[in-house]
C-alpha cells in the first residue's frame, strides 16, 4: 500500500513524497501506525524547561490524540528534520513552534476525519475527533486513528486546516505533568553521560589552564602507566586545545589525566585577574561606546537638573555549572559520523563537525539526549568537536567527559559588566534625564565586534542590544543608552537571561535609589514612569507599558505593599520590588521579602512573590516551575558565588567554592499569572533578571545599606 | 586487576577493577547502572547518592575495595517499578526539571524518611542541603518529601 509522506516546512510550504508504508506520516513530527500508536517527535532539547512535554502536547491537543498513550521521541539531526529548527535558545521554543506545530497537527486531524467520513460515506462535519478516535456523532460509530492511518495517508493535504479555538483546548492551558517524570525518578532517563556504545572508550582532556595559553609538550608515559589507559592524543579543538587520555573506563581516564604533567606556554594573558578586569571596565566608561537609545537631549537636561544622582553597578563573571558536566559521545567512521550529545545546538554541532571532518553535513547524524541542565552553556559546540576529533584519531567510538573542575574552569562564562547610570531630577524629585552606559564583553566569545561590525554605530541597537538597556520600558523625557564593548580573554557566551541580568540589576536598583532620595514609593514611581500605559515602539520590539503596569499593580496587592521595614527577633526585615519586560513578550514584577541579622552577618530571602504575564500560558505548571527555577538561578548569582581568574587561571573547583542556592536558603515562591495576550511568550529565562535588584532593594529597605556589586555578601554589607 | 564481589540491589555482582575505583564508576561503567549520576566527584553535590546498609552515602567517595560486605541500593533498585513513596510523590508533585539531580535527591529523601518518619523542616533542610539542584526545584522537593511522608507507612523511629 503506497502512503504519502508530507514534509512540512516552517516557511509554510508542504511537499509530498511517496512512501511504501502503511503508516500515516503527515509531517516530520507525527507518525500513526496501524498499531494505533501515535508517535510524536520533540523538536527542541529538553534541559528542564519542559519542551519535550510541551511541544508534543501542543501537537496532541490540536490533533486530538490520546495524551496518555502518545510515544515521544527526540528529533535528531538527520535528513527527515532538515529545514526544521532544533536549536534551543532565546526562550524561543514555545513561541517559535506554537503556530507551525498547530498547523501540522490540524492537518493530520482533518485528514483523519476525512478518512473516516469517506469510509462511512458521511460529511466530515458530522464527525468529531477525540482521544485518538474519530466518531460519527449521529450514530456513535468510531474508528481509531490506527484504523484510519492507511486511508488517511492517501488523502489530499488540506491547505488551510482549521485551528482550534482557545475554548477547545483540553491540554493547552492546563497543568500537565512532565512526561519524563517516571524515567527520571527511576533512573532510566538517558543523559549524555549515560550513553553506552559497543566498543566505546572513555576520554578526558587536560586543557590549558592559562587563558589564551598553549601546550608546549606533554610526556604521555605517566598516563600510559595507569591500568586501563589505552592512548594519549593531542586535541586541537575546543577553546584551548590540550591532550586527551583514552581509557577503557572513566576512572582510568581521570587517573591517567591526573598523572600527566603537561608543560604550558602561559600565553599573552598570564597576569589576567578578573577583579582587576572589573576596574578596567570602570575605566572604559570614559569611552563613548555605541549609541543604543536616544530620547530628547539627556546630557543637556542632566546638566540643567537641580539635583543629580549617579551610581555604578558591578556584575561579575558567572558560570553555568549545570549538574551534568559537558560530555559528548562520537563515533567517526570513514566519511560519516554519529554523535550522541546533550546539546542545545544540534545544527551548529553538525556544521562544525562536518567542517572538522571535511565531509558533507548530511553525513553527520546527531542524537540529542536529555540535558542535565543547559542554561546556554550547551549552545557551544567546543565539547562536541573534541569528541569528534578524538574518535577520528583513535578510530573508535569515544565518550569524552568533563570533570566538575574542567567545567568550572573551561566554560563560556556570563560576561561581566559595569553599569553606570546618571539621573537628573526635577524640583519634585522626579527623574527627567536618564543616562545609562553599560560596559563589558558583548555576546561574542571574546567580547568585541569584528572590525567590520565595529564601523556600524547601530550594530547593537539594530538588534535591540543590550537587553534591558535598549528596551528600558520607562517614559523618561530624556534618555540615553550606550554600550561599550570590551575584549575579554575569558571566553564568554549566553547564560540564562543573557544581557538582562546586569542591566536590569542596575536599572531596577537605581530606580529605588531615586525613590528613596525623592521620598517616593518605589512602585508608585514606576507606575508614574510607565504612564500613560502606551505601547513603546522600538521597531525591533514593542513594549506594552500597560501590561507592565498590570503586573506591578497585582504584585503590590499580593505583597500587601508597602510593608514598612521592621525589626523582629534580632533581624531587620524589608521588602524590595523589581520589574522587567523580557523580549517584549513577557512582563514580570517581583517582590522579595528579606531579613538580615542585626549584626549584618547573614542575609536571608524568605519569600519572593512573582506576578507573571507571559501571554497564553501553555502549561501553568511549567510557568510556575520556570519561575521557581529562574529565581533559584538569579538568587545564586545575587548572593552566592562568582567566577574568578587569577594569573590567567580559573579559581573555582566545584560547588564547594562556587556557591549556588541550596534548599536551606531557598525562599518560598508564590507565582501569579496574568494573561495579557493570546499567544505564548517565551518563559525559560524571564524571571531571572528581577531577582538580584528585588533583593538589593529589600536589603536597603531593611538596613539602609545599598549593595551595588554582586554577589551581595555579609562582608560587603558590613562594609557598605 | 582484582575481583570484587558486591551486593547491589539485592544481587551479588562481581567486577574486576582497580581497588581505588569509586563505587560510582563501578555502578556506571561496569554494571551499566547509570541512574546514579556524576555531578562533581568530590562529594559536595549529592548526585551520586546510593544507600549503603540503608544509609544515604556518596558513591563517588567509596572505593570499591571498601565496598565489600555492604548492601547497596541504587535508584534502579529503590522499587520494582517506580512505586516507592518518594518516587510516587516526586511524580505527583511534578518535581523534576532537568532531572539530573533527582535520583540523588530521591535516595537521600528515601533514607531520611525511613529513619525519621516525622520530619521537621530543619531536618529536611539539614539533610537535603547536601544536594545541589541547579534548576532550583527545592520548593517542590520539600512538598514531595512531605507528601511521601504521608504515603509512608508509619513505623517507630529507630
Amino acid at each position: 500500500m503506497i502512503g504519502l509522506t508530507l514534509a512540512f516546512h516552517f516557511d509554510g510550504s508542504v511537499t509530498i513524497a511517496k512512501t511504501s508504508t502503511q503508516e500515516f506520516a503527515p509531517n516530520a513530527f507525527i507518525r500513526i501506525g496501524t498499531d494505533n500508536v501515535v508517535r510524536l517527535w520533540a523538536i527542541r532539547s529538553e534541559m528542564g524547561q519542559g519542551v519535550r512535554t510541551l511541544l508534543p502536547m501542543v501537537l496532541a491537543d490540536e490533533m486530538e490524540a490520546d495524551w496518555e498513550k502518545v510515544v515521544i521521541t527526540q528529533a535528531r539531526m538527520e535528513p527527515r528534520f532538515k529545514g526544521i529548527r532544533l536549536r534551543t535558545s532565546g526562550s524561543g521554543s514555545a513561541v517559535g513552534t506554537w503556530t507551525p506545530l498547530r498547523k501540522a497537527a490540524a492537518t493530520a486531524r482533518e485528514m483523519l476525519i476525512s478518512a473516516a467520513a469517506n469510509q462511512w460515506q458521511v460529511k466530515s462535519e458530522t464527525c468529531r475527533a477525540q482521544q485518538s478516535t474519530v466518531i460519527h456523532v449521529p450514530t456513535g460509530r468510531k474508528f481509531t486513528y490506527g484504523q484510519l492511518a492507511a486511508a488517511a495517508s492517501t488523502l489530499p493535504v488540506p491547505a488551510k486546516p482549521r485551528l482550534k479555538n482557545a475554548n477547545e483546548f483540553h491540554l493547552v492551558g492546563k497543568p500537565v505533568k512532565r512526561l519524563d517524570g517516571k524515567s527520571i525518578v527511576t533512573g532510566s532517563a538517558v543523559y549524555g553521560l549515560d550513553v553506552k556504545l559497543p566498543g566505546m572508550l572513555y576520554a578526558t582532556v587536560v586543557r590549558c589552564p592559562y587563558l589564551g595559553g598553549k601546550l608546549i609538550s606533554c610526556d604521555p608515559a605517566p598516563a600510559l602507566k595507569v591500568v586501563g589507559v589505552k592512548s594519549i592524543v593531542p586535541v586541537h579543538t575546543g577553546f584551548s586545545g590540550g591532550v586527551a587520555v583514552i581509557a577503557t573506563n572513566t576512572w582510568a581516564a581521570i587517573k591517567g589525566r591526573n598523572a600527566l604533567q603537561p608543560v604550558w606556554d602561559k600565553g599573552p594573558n598570564a597576569s589576567f585577574d578578573s577583579d582587576q578586569f572589573m576596574r578596567e571596565l570602570e575605566q572604559s566608561l570614559s569611552k563613548p561606546g555605541f549609541p543604543v537609545r536616544r530620547v530628547g537631549d539627556a546630557p543637556t537636561a542632566l546638566a540643567e537638573s537641580p539635583r543629580k544622582l549617579e551610581a555604578i553597578y558591578e556584575y561579575p563573571y558567572q558560570a553555568h555549572a549545570p549538574l551534568e558536566t559537558m560530555n559528548c559521545t562520537a563515533s567517526v567512521q570513514a566519511g560519516s559520523c554519529e554523535i550522541w550529545v546533550p546539546t542545545q545546538a544540534p545544527e551548529a554541532a553538525q556544521q562544525e563537525a562536518a567542517k572538522l571532518l571535511g565531509v558533507p553535513a548530511d553525513s553527520i547524524q546527531i542524537n540529542v539526549t536529555m540535558l542535565g541542565g543547559g542554561f546556554g552553556r550547551r549552545l557551544q559546540v567546543d565539547y562536541v568537536l573534541e569528541a569528534v576529533e578524538i574518535s577520528k584519531a583513535i578510530g573508535k567510538p569515544v565518550q569524552v567527559m568533563w570533570t566538575r573542575d574542567d567545567d568550572m574552569k573551561h566554560g563560556f562564562f556570563q560576561a561581566p559588566k559595569i553599569e553606570h547610570i546618571q539621573v537628573g531630577l526635577d524640583a519634585q524629585g522626579k527623574p527627567v534625564a536618564w543616562l545609562h552606559k553599560s560596559c563589558g564583553p558583548d555576546l561574542s566569545v571574546l567580547g568585541l565586534p569584528t572590525e567590520q561590525d565595529r564601523k556600524n554605530p547601530n550594530f547593537y541597537s539594530d538588534d535591540g542590544m543590550p537587553w534591558g538597556l535598549f528596551d528600558n520600558p520607562y517614559n523618561f523625557p530624556h534618555q540615553t543608552g550606550d554600550f561599550v564593548p570590551v575584549q575579554s580573554p575569558v571566553p564568554t557566551g549566553p547564560w540564562r537571561a543573557v544581557m538582562y541580568p546586569s542591566t536590569v540589576f542596575a536599572r531596577e536598583s537605581f530606580l529605588d535609589e531615586i525613590a528613596h532620595t525623592s521620598k517616593l514609593d518605589p512602585i508608585q514611581l514606576r507606575l508614574q514612569l510607565l504612564a500613560p500605559g502606551d505601547v513603546l515602539d522600538l521597531k525591533v520590539q514593542k513594549v506594552d507599558r500597560a501590561r507592565l503596569i498590570a503586573v506591578l499593580r497585582l504584585v503590590a496587592a499580593k505583597s500587601k505593599w508597602p510593608v514598612p521595614p521592621r525589626e523582629e527577633a534580632g533581624r531587620l526585615w524589608g521588602d524590595g520590588i523589581a520589574c522587567n519586560v523580557y523580549s517584549d513578550d513577557c512582563y514580570l514584577a517581583q517582590v522579595a521579602e528579606v531579613s538580615v541579622s542585626k549584626e549584618l552577618a547573614d542575609i536571608r530571602v524568605h519569600r519572593i512573590i512573582s506576578v507573571v504575564d507571559c501571554g497564553l500560558a501553555l502549561n501553568p505548571l511549567g510557568i510556575e516551575g520556570q519561575t521557581e527555577s529562574a529565581i533559584a538561578w538569579g538568587l545564586s548569582a545575587a548572593l552566592g558565588g562568582k567566577i574568578n581568574f587569577k594569573n590567567a587561571q580559573g579559581q573555582e573547583h566545584s560547588y564547594a567554592d562556587f556557591k549556588v542556592l541550596r534548599i536551606d536558603q531557598a525562599p518560598h515562591v508564590e507565582t501569579y499569572l496574568l494573561q495579557g495576550s493570546d499567544t505564548p511568550g517565551g518563559f525559560g529565562e524571564t524571571a531571572v533578571p528581577t531577582v538580584a535588584p528585588a533583593i538589593a532593594n529589600a536589603i536597603f529597605a531593611a538596613t539602609g545599606k545599598r549593595m551595588r556589586r554582586l554577589p551581595m555578601t555579609p562582608e560587603k554589607l558590613q562594609n557598605a | 586487576m582484582p575481583e570484587y564481589s558486591l551486593q547491589i540491589n539485592g544481587k551479588l555482582r562481581t567486577v574486576t577493577a582497580e581497588p581505588d575505583t569509586p563505587l560510582l564508576w563501578i555502578l556506571r561503567d561496569e554494571l551499566n547502572l547509570t541512574g546514579t549520576k556524576y555531578g562533581c566527584g568530590v562529594g559536595v553535590c549529592g548526585a551520586c547518592t546510593v544507600h549503603e546498609n540503608g544509609n544515604a552515602v556518596r558513591a563517588c567517595q567509596i572505593a570499591v575495595y571498601a565496598a565489600a560486605n555492604k548492601n547497596y541500593i541504587t535508584i534502579e533498585g529503590l522499587s520494582a517499578a517506580g512505586g516507592h513513596p518518594c518516587q510516587a510523590a516526586w511524580i505527583e508533585e511534578d518535581v523534576a526539571q532537568c532531572g539530573f539531580c533527582q535520583p540523588g535527591m530521591i535516595m537521600e529523601a528515601a533514607a531520611l524518611l525511613h529513619q525519621y518518619p516525622k520530619l521537621s523542616e530543619a531536618e529536611i533542610d539539614q539533610v537535603m542541603s547536601q544536594h545541589v539542584c541547579r534548576c532550583g526545584t527545592y520548593q517542590r522537593i520539600r512538598k514531595a518529601i512531605h507528601h511521601a511522608a504521608n504515603l509512608t507507612p508509619k513505623k517507630a523511629a529507630k
